[in-house]
């Protein structure tokens, strides 16, 4: 079961990072990411790139923009170039097939989380030659590398789910982008929230200790990630994916 | 020529089918269908499109739940161990299923970690498959822009690649043209004869068949018209025919027609297809058409081919409907 759930996100990820792209497009969209992300950010930032308690939200979700990007492939894509078909005459298991995708996803984007991590703390050091050596604190680097697992493993979810049901490669990206919105939304709806009510949240995250708030964070994506891929689990049936 | 495959020693039948019955909505795409094929031979399976073919694989894989009826693949109930058949079986569907990002060698090699071949086990096999396809040279490409009778090769050298022991061809030769596919159907034939395995094949080319296949079946609206090898069908379902070549009249063609002994005739140009009743008397029909004033340059008896004998099946069928 292990070896069958890496050998489909063998695929995934070769299908996406190593070839087949004759014009290297994805791998030029890959290095701009980068370049944007690790170089040009926190050029403009300077030290607060590494020290801002901020830039946790924005490692945070980050990836989920990385992954939404490429998950919508993974069973939409399959069905769109016929491939699916042939992937379910094999001997691998639902399970395998639908959590190698899911691995593929949250790997892309951990690791490129972590990349642009690495180069963005050696841009900074860059700039700031002579000023001693610039790390991330433990509790910013460490939520970091969580969040983006949690993050990856939401986007990889959902994009999955979303994928599994779609006609289509561009109808699978619709609907993630929508998902995107729909989980923007209650950030956007804040400032309607009455005064009063927006103090005493204010008063409670300002007196309750950051690593609680996130460590309350992080179980909740936990339990939401299982949730949603046991949901998927649920919904991947070979008859119905043949015959949608 | 029929190719039978190496024998595997067993006697039971690596398909066995019956009663199999699945539907879609109100149209029955397999209607209690029984079957068996023998281990080790080409199977053919016949069919108008949309008569069920299919359907058929997708059921006999497991892909596809019965709603009635009952399905054995290499001795396994498929509702209950589909994927023991997948297991033992290669596919390759109606579309050739390969990952056009990938390389040749990619594509192969996918499957073959699939299968939990080790990575000397899939080099070699890699090269033992695409060498005599002479693809080997072209593994490491992309094969997006390859044509599509190289990547039809492909995939049928990747529906091997776990050496399965049973192998479905869904129309392996459709929409290539007739050198790729006569290529093709020769490089099927070796592959197949040096793995020795049972294949059920689907297709729209009688003569592939009919040169590929040990036993046919013939299928139309989901039902099991016929089944045999080649020439059994030909000579249980068709008419002996004759092909008269020279200056017909303008009412020959009538007085064929009404002729007893004649069951269908038919007229093209210079030349007259008649299917006899009787193979025995067809010097008969020659006298009279010489005696109505015919001046006969070529007189030729043959059975009908695999074609005719389809057409009739599924003609017969479509009139017995009506």
């Amino acid at each position: 079961m292990i070896a069958d759930i890496f050998t489909v996100a063998w695929k995934e990820l070769r299908e996406m990072l190593v070839q087949g792209d004759p014009r290297g497009r994805s791998r030029l969209s890959l290095f701009l990411l980068v370049i944007i992300f690790g170089v040009v950010i926190p050029l403009q930032n300077g030290r607060d790139w590494i020290d801002s308690p901020v830039s946790v939200i924005i490692w945070g979700w980050m990836p989920f923009l990385w992954v939404s990007g490429i998950v919508a492939d993974s069973f939409a894509g399959e069905r769109e170039r016929h491939t699916l078909e042939s992937l379910l005459a094999t001997r691998l298991s639902d399970r395998a097939i639908l959590i190698g995708k899911f691995l593929a996803a949250l790997l892309y984007g951990c690791v490129l989380t972590w990349i642009i991590l690495i180069v963005s703390l050696v841009t900074v050091n860059v700039t700031n030659a002579g000023g001693g050596l610039l790390l991330f604190p433990l509790p910013l680097a460490a939520g970091a590398v969580i969040f983006s697992i949690l993050i990856s493993g939401l986007a990889a979810s959902i994009g999955v789910l979303v994928s599994l049901r779609a006609g289509s490669v561009r109808q699978a990206q619709q609907l993630m982008s929508i998902g995107m919105l729909v989980l923007f939304l209650p950030f956007m709806f804040l400032q309607f929230i009455p005064s009063e009510v927006r103090r005493s949240m204010v008063d409670f995250l300002t007196n309750t200790d950051p690593v609680q708030i996130a460590i309350l964070v992080a179980i909740g994506l936990l339990i939401l990630d299982g949730i949603l891929t046991a949901i998927g689990m649920s919904l991947f049936q070979r008859s119905k994916l043949i015959l949608d | 020529m029929c190719a039978y495959i190496k024998k595997i020693g067993m006697n039971m039948d690596a398909i066995r089918t019956e009663n199999l019955t699945r539907s879609f909505g109100g149209l029955k795409a397999v209607d209690h269908l029984t079957l068996e094929v023998p281990r080790g031979i080409v199977f053919g399976f016949l069919g108008p499109n949309g008569s069920g073919k299919t359907t058929t694989i997708r059921l006999l894989l497991g892909l596809l739940d019965a709603d009635e009826g009952r399905v054995e693949v290499l001795g396994f109930d498929t509702r209950t161990k589909a994927d023991e058949v997948r297991k033992r079986s290669g596919a390759l569907l109606e579309f050739n299923g390969l990952y056009e990002r990938l390389s040749a060698a990619d594509n192969l090699d996918y499957y073959g970690r699939i299968w939990h071949m080790s990575k000397a086990e899939r080099d070699s096999r890699i090269q033992q498959l695409l060498t005599p396809l002479e693809l080997y040279d072209r593994r490491a490409e992309p094969i997006g822009r390859w044509s599509r009778g190289m990547k039809q090769k492909l995939a049928v050298a990747r529906t091997l690649m776990h050496r399965p022991e049973l192998v479905f061809l869904d129309e392996p030769t459709a929409g290539l043209d007739p050198v790729a596919s006569a290529a093709l159907r020769e490089d099927l034939e070796r592959l197949a004869m040096q793995e020795g395995v049972t294949i059920f094949l689907t297709t729209h080319n009688l003569a592939e068949a009919e040169k590929l296949c040990a036993q046919v079946g013939v299928i139309s609206r989901g039902q099991l018209l016929a089944v045999g090898s080649p020439e059994e069908l030909r000579s249980r379902t068709s008419a002996p025919r004759l092909y008269v070549t020279g200056k017909f009249l303008p009412q020959t063609l009538e007085q064929m027609k009404s002729n007893p002994l004649i069951k269908k005739a038919e007229q093209h140009n210079s030349r007259l297809v008649l299917d006899l009743n009787d193979m025995q008397r067809s010097h008969e029909i020659v006298t009279q058409l010489v005696q109505s004033g015919v001046q006969i340059d070529e007189v030729r008896k043959e059975k009908a081919d695999l074609e005719d004998v389809f057409l009739n099946l599924v003609d017969e069928d479509k009139r017995g409907e009506e």
